[in-house]
């Protein structure tokens, strides 16, 4: 079997059934087992596919220019591909990569519910989804597909998504953490055909600027996606003319076989067969927290994210979350398609950067997402406002994972510490204008990486769901919010330490102006456990900083006597510049942040999370950490500690000279009492288990492990197994 | 030769060479060459100019009385920026965003990568600041998006600051606040205090306002315009009034102009010089744009390899690529710029073999002009791709430019030997080629990021190559990227300059509002809106004519054209709309502007993204205002037999290619003729430039003396 299905005749339907029917049985997309239209002509069909990525690449900058929102604008929260008819993606833009593989479920799942026959796929239709159980990450992620036709006959789809910063929750924004079902995340589109002849309906639009917030961002976002689907349908449309439609047909699924071979030669070229597991944790502060529903317990969450992967001899990849917890009455489980859009992510930065990046490198990789889990919840009522807060972590263990493979080859440059996460700041209320307002406050997108295997992690520059990272400028920000900005600046010590640094976030400060009505409402925190580790010895990256806010301040009368000001949090543990500097009512909250509304001259900080360090930290060259200390990146305290330098800091001078004799003799003290701290393996997994023959836990603990036994068995089996349990024993 | 009346004199001033190409009323050109003179780039401006004049056997001091044109652009200040050899800066920030210098905007990581590098995130890494964080002081102060000021200033903490800085010995200072550019007064404040202070201790440097280097929302980008001005343009305009001094003490009558980033040219005393920092590579584009039209060509890849730099732009369907927001050596910037890409790479690029590791590294250092390659035997002590050139026997020792200029071959070897074959352990033939072929390879794949990035499908666009350094280099970089032709020109080494001449007096001249345009708006509020935009047009129309007439243009030859950004309310991208009228006279005028924005967003957008629904805003009133010059035009002459005539054979030579010494022919470019097709091995010598010709490969001079270069077997 070596051709393109014959499409003419068939439905959509069957057309999807005979293209999964061609790459189960042959193992070949589209039943291709040979690239002939490669091997004739190899310009020409290159050609193509450039000239494809060039139309999606320039109809993304084409919406961006339309829309109104620092999103999209800003910081690029956006992506535009194209997909076949049975909803692969050909070719894609740049932007949120997560997103090329959620579109594509959200078609195959139109195509699988009868859309043909009802409400009808016709030529100018638009389809609308932010479900994301049908195919998205959660609701912000509102995308919009139309159908190409040539001559008839519907050759493909061209989509775009783009992140919502407002979305009509329970509270403003658009990772909604406060919901708890479905019923309380915002406007949700179900696969819906929300315009026809290539406009939006108008019924359609008013149900947006009645539903949400913050109206403009949503709708003039939408004619964005709408705008760069017509452009690339056009685009493609002439593409035909000039290539043929058979060549197009055949071309395009060759990009996607070529695209799956390519990651599988990627994974044999990379990486070492065999079987890697690793770990991630995630702790979830809500206990006593305002506005949780009574569905849940009101108990702080704690998930256990294992992962076993699986790389085969001939580069096929499989992950299995086996173990896991299960989902809850939060905002934090992820969708099976969610959960494709972080793989996906995850690939496109470390192999499926180079030729054909297209669903083929999906096709390459399989995923075990066990059912009931918050991979995979078994009701469509669960709430994945934030799902990133799970599936970061979960693919951050990924990432550690190849790095571990690319490390046993020899590729140290391509290790990547990875992921994390990187809360975000979310409001709404009475604006600047005076009128309501609701906005995520998204400079959150260039937090700091996981630290390379060759270099430092990226300062300020890595989101692991967007590799073109950004934070957006100021003055752009605050004309969307009614907060000035006192500061934003590097927060020392946010990336984990190692011979190589993890990349280090930032915080800002902002002071609430004009306005008698802001609530801020935060999202994605772990800030008890690690939720992502470090590689080959070096630390993790720290866990989420707690919220700072004062009210009632005396902002005023300091401005007036022209006294210091508070412009961020500083570096003293024991003091935040805001209880040196002002007079007020203090608030310190860990985990997500939820209070009453705040008015002009309150206070609030906010502080962005880094990435894991690499190797030994007492491996790093001295003059790195006194160049990192001048910087400002890495305080005396973590250097003297974690890296075991003697500095002289001349702080007034911020010059720091490094006792290189001093240093040596301490690093040999920190060696020698490593040393003296070690027992044998044996010994520590005896007084572990004495530990957990009495279940000495922390409830969280207890309750985390009691979930993960009940709902997997062959942890269960494991677990019993590896710690020499009896047979009856229950958590 | 027949008497020429020279008409144009356009210099381009490299990091190495000083290019002149002197232009006569039918189209003839001469070129001169001369080192570039850091520090003193009048002589070479002037020795360079002489050589052109030289050529025509014209007298230099009456060729300057003649003169209706002199061009000057330099790539000085984008070299003191790319070597970060620039101004030791002081700046004072909004207190709060010290660390912006550090962390500059997250995007800066991979601006300008390939599509490849922008997904592979591990290449991501931030470009080296301009100044350290010991050098930045804040200063408590805030200004919020309406220009109402929350925080004052306090001044106290400028005193400190600026005595800080001064024991530290800056050069310049710098001075940046949030939204200065809707109201200053915060900056202009710490302004104030700080020249206090500077003249109570008697130090006399200059003090940079954002605010007037770009007066544009995005302080990050604000904050670089300000920065880079500072950084890299203080010696720049000393040459340049240098250069102009010298220009008119030769006899010419007018001012030198120099040329903008968008195209336009600028006097000597411009005060926003950032604005000519990418207008050496600017002038190559304005250059193949001219041609591309001349012939019938009009989608183009440009690429200009010099001593230190090398170059790449694309003008599509005519269309030349107008960046709002480009980035300068991955800075991001506020000013609507020609779009180029640039690396370090060229004949000076510095070649470096890690005694320890073996590492062989390319530049980004350059010899530059001084001391140059080894070769040039002015003092060089480290390998260069020139001296590997040399002695490759790629460039004619005796004919270096024109023989003005000897090179030590056996010179260039011996360092070669010792710095990068020895330790390599390889023959230094070898080595030569090797370290040749790696910047080739760097050359070709930032072109291969260009096609990536700007979604250009090679098979519709033609390569031009030049620049002093392009036809050496030309053969190997555009093999086998599928181009639909390849070009250079016999005035390679002054095709910037030539450019350069091809541009009209252009300013731009702009204000920074924010007008609101209601659909609601009763008529007495669309008049004051009226009267708002008549009155900043006015005002705007009044200076350029007036900065015209300093420049010695007559105030009525002024063409103006008055544009609008706007945008829908609430939008963040804005559109330029050029005004229907120059005078809004009416309501219905007032409609006619939103009408054209509308008409031009829908075309740009599509239908579905209208809204006017909301609103409209303008964010910025502002003109374009133009003289128009005369400009050189190519000669089309009639094709001859394809075997050139004899007196352009110089003989052959050996020549090093491909891992073995081939007897190359060697020919005249001068001599050469429209229709001549010549077949490598093969060197054409021209006192400016030199294009190599590997075996198999061939060259077709066509009726515009335009040289088609065609690969052989493509690999």
């Amino acid at each position: 079997m070596n051709t393109v299905p014959e499409t003419k005749m068939n439905t959509l339907k069957e057309q999807l059934l005979e293209s999964d029917r061609l790459l189960k049985e042959t193992g070949h997309y589209a039943g291709l087992q040979e690239l002939k239209n490669r091997t004739e002509d190899p310009m020409k069909y290159e050609s193509l596919h450039t000239n494809l990525r060039s139309i999606a690449v320039e109809a993304r900058e084409m919406a961006r220019r339309i829309s109104a929102s620092p999103g999209v604008r800003e910081v690029g929260e956006m992506v535009v591909a194209l997909y076949t008819p049975e909803g692969d993606a050909i070719s894609l833009s740049t932007g949120i990569m997560v997103h090329v593989h959620t579109m594509s479920r959200f078609i195959k799942w139109m195509i699988q519910n009868g859309y043909e026959e009802d409400p009808g796929i016709r030529p100018g239709d638009i389809f609308a989804n932010n479900d994301a159980f049908i195919g998205t990450v959660h609701v912000p992620d509102v995308m919009d597909v139309m159908p190409i036709y040539y001559e008839g006959e519907l050759i493909g789809w061209a989509g775009a998504v783009a992140h919502e910063l407002e979305v009509g929750g329970i509270t403003p924004g658009g990772d909604v953490y406060l919901a708890q079902e479905r019923f309380t995340e915002g406007l949700i589109v179900s696969a819906e055909k929300v315009g026809t002849n290539d406009s939006l309906r108008r019924d359609y639009l008013t149900r947006v600027e009645r539903n949400v917030r913050m109206p403009i961002y949503w709708i003039l976002d939408q004619k964005a996606k709408v705008a760069s689907c017509l452009e690339m349908r056009e685009k493609v449309t002439e593409l035909i003319d000039d290539v043929g439609l058979d060549y197009f047909k055949r071309t395009t699924r060759e990009f996607i076989e070529e695209g799956r071979r390519s990651q599988l030669s990627q994974v044999q070229d990379l990486m070492v067969p065999g079987r890697y597991r690793g770990q991630n944790f995630y702790g979830h502060i809500t206990e006593g927290k305002q506005g949780i529903l009574p569905l849940s317990e009101n108990a702080n969450l704690l998930y256990s994210i294992p992962l076993e992967l699986d790389v085969s001899s001939d580069g096929k990849m499989h992950l299995d979350f086996e173990g896991t917890g299960s989902w809850g009455y939060h905002s934090m489980n992820c969708t099976p398609a969610g959960m494709d859009g972080g793989l996906f992510v995850a690939l496109t930065q470390s192999m499926n950067y180079e030729g054909k990046v297209n669903d083929g490198a999906w096709m390459a990789t399989d995923m075990n997402l066990p059912e009931g889990t918050w991979t995979n919840p078994d009701s469509h009522l669960a709430a994945t406002a934030t799902s990133w807060s799970l599936m970061l972590p979960a693919f951050g263990i990924f990432q550690r994972l190849i790095s571990r493979g690319f490390i046993s080859r020899g590729f140290k440059e391509e290790a990547f510490v990875g992921q994390v996460n990187s809360p975000m700041v979310e409001m709404g209320g009475q604006s600047q204008y005076g009128d309501k307002f609701g906005m995520a406050l998204f400079e959150c997108a260039a937090a700091g990486s996981g630290a390379i295997g060759m270099k430092d992690g990226i300062d300020t520059g890595y989101v692991g769901w967007n590799p073109e990272s950004d934070m957006g400028n100021i003055e752009v920000w605050e004309q969307g919010i009614p907060m000035l900005y006192m500061g934003r600046s590097i927060s020392a010590d946010s990336g984990g330490a190692g011979r190589n640094r993890g990349g280090t976030a930032f915080s800002s400060m902002w002071l609430v102006h004009n306005t008698d009505q802001l609530t801020i409402a935060t999202s994605e925190h772990s800030s008890r456990v690690f939720d992502n580790a470090g590689l080959c010895g070096g630390y993790p990256a720290p866990t989420a900083h707690p919220h700072f806010a004062v009210r009632n301040t005396n902002m005023d009368q300091l401005v007036e006597e022209e006294k210091p000001l508070p412009h961020s949090l500083g570096n003293n543990p024991n003091q935040t510049d805001l209880e040196k500097y002002v007079d007020g009512d203090f608030e310190h909250v860990e985990g997500p942040y939820i209070d009453k509304p705040f008015k002009s001259g309150d206070l609030f900080a906010h502080t962005y999370n880094g990435g894991g360090g690499y190797g030994d930290p007492i491996e790093r060259d001295p003059l790195d950490i006194a160049r990192d200390v001048e910087n400002g990146y890495v305080t005396m305290e973590i250097a003297s500690n974690a890296h075991a330098v003697v500095l002289d800091y001349d702080e007034e001078k911020n010059e720091c000279k490094v006792d290189t004799k001093a240093t040596v003799k301490r690093r040999e003290e920190v060696r020698q009492s490593r040393l003296n701290k070690a027992v044998p393996v044996q010994e520590w997994i005896k007084s572990e288990r004495k530990k957990v023959m009495e279940k000495d836990f922390v409830p969280e603990v207890q309750n985390m492990y009691k979930d993960t036994l009940n709902i997997s068995e062959k942890f269960e089996k494991e677990f019993k197994t590896f710690w020499n349990l009896p047979e009856d024993f229950t958590m | 030769m027949s008497k020429k009346t020279p008409l144009v004199l356009g210099i381009d001033a490299g990091g190495t060479m000083t290019d002149t190409i002197l232009v006569d009323e039918e189209g003839n050109f001469a070129i001169g060459k001369a080192p570039t003179t850091p520090g003193k780039e009048a002589e070479g401006f002037i020795e360079s100019a002489y050589d052109a004049t030289g050529i025509w056997g014209l007298d230099a001091k009456k060729t300057f009385e003649e003169l209706s044109v002199v061009l000057y652009s330099g790539t000085g200040m984008l070299n003191t920026l790319l070597s970060r050899t620039g101004q030791r800066l002081g700046l004072l920030i909004t207190k709060g965003f010290e660390d912006a210098v550090l962390m500059g905007r997250g995007m800066q990581t991979w601006a300008g990568y390939s599509y490849e590098d922008r997904l592979h995130a591990v290449t991501h890494a931030h470009p080296e600041p301009l100044l350290p964080i010991n050098r930045v002081r804040g200063v408590t102060e805030r200004i919020d998006q309406f220009g109402k000021v929350v925080i004052p200033a306090y001044e106290r903490e400028v005193v400190e600051g600026v005595k800080d800085l001064i024991d530290q010995g800056i050069e310049a200072l710098c001075i940046c606040t949030i939204f200065s550019h809707v109201n200053p007064e915060h900056e202009l404040k710490i302004g104030e205090a700080a020249q206090k202070i500077l003249e109570k201790h008697n130090i006399d440097i200059p003090i940079y306002y954002s605010h007037q280097v770009r007066p544009v929302i995005r302080e990050q980008s604000r904050l670089n315009s300000a920065l880079i001005e500072a950084y890299a343009t203080a010696k720049g305009r000393e040459q340049l009034v240098n250069v102009d001094k010298a220009a008119k003490k030769e006899g010419f009558k007018h001012g030198v102009q120099t040329v903008l980033s968008y195209g336009g040219l600028a006097n000597m005393n411009y005060p926003r010089l950032h604005e000519t920092m990418i207008s050496g590579p600017v002038g190559g584009i304005l250059g193949a744009k001219h041609v591309g039209e001349l012939i019938g060509t009009d989608s183009v890849i440009v690429s200009d390899m010099g001593g230190t730099s090398f170059d790449i732009g694309a003008i599509t369907r005519g269309n030349v690529p107008i960046d709002n927001e480009p980035t300068l050596d991955r800075f991001k910037l506020n000013l609507p710029t020609i779009a180029m890409d640039t690396i370090g790479a060229g004949a000076g690029t510095i070649i470096k073999v890690d005694p320890f590791t073996h590492k062989v590294s390319l530049g980004p250092e350059s010899a530059g002009a001084d001391p140059g390659p080894v070769a040039l035997d002015r003092g060089g002590t480290e390998p260069t791709i020139g001296d590997c050139d040399a002695i490759m026997g790629r460039l004619n020792p005796d004919y270096f430019l024109g023989g003005k200029v000897k090179l030590n071959i056996e010179k260039s070897k011996k360092v070669l030997q010792e710095k990068v074959a020895d330790p390599l352990g390889i023959d230094v033939y070898e080595a030569a080629e090797g370290m040749v072929n790696l910047l080739e390879l760097e050359a070709r794949s930032s072109i291969e990021s260009i096609i990536s990035t700007r979604g250009v499908d090679p098979s519709e666009y033609h390569l031009m190559a030049y620049g002093g350094s392009g036809p050496l280099h030309m053969a190997e970089y555009s093999r086998g990227l599928g181009f639909k032709g390849t070009m250079t020109f016999p005035f390679a080494a002054a095709f910037s300059a030539f450019g350069c001449t091809t541009a009209d007096y252009l300013h731009r001249y702009s204000q920074s509002v924010q007008i609101m345009i209601d659909p609601n708006a009763d008529e007495t509020s669309r008049d004051q809106i009226r009267t708002q935009i008549n009155d900043i047009w006015n005002e705007l129309n009044t200076e350029a004519r007036d900065e015209f007439s300093s420049e010695g243009h007559d105030a009525d030859e002024v063409i103006i054209e008055p544009f609008a950004m706007m945008r829908y309310t609430g939008q963040l991208e804005d559109v330029e709309v050029p005004a229907p009228q120059f005078k809004l006279n009416s309501d219905d005028d007032l409609n006619k502007l939103t009408e054209a924005f509308e008409t031009l967003y829908e075309t740009m957008n599509r239908s579905v993204s209208r809204y006017g629904e909301i609103g409209f805003t303008i964010m910025e009133l502002g003109l374009t205002a133009r003289v128009e010059k005369v400009k050189p035009n190519l000669v089309r002459r009639p094709l001859q037999s394809k075997e050139p005539n004899a007196d352009a054979s110089k003989g052959t030579r050996p020549m090093y290619y491909n891992r073995e010494w081939h007897e190359a022919q060697i020919w005249e470019m001068d001599y050469l003729l429209p229709g001549n097709v010549l077949e490598g091995p093969a060197i054409i010598e021209h006192p400016a430039t030199t294009l190599v010709i590997p075996k198999g490969d061939y060259v077709y001079f066509d009726e515009w003396t335009i040289l088609h270069y065609e690969h052989g077997e493509e690999s």
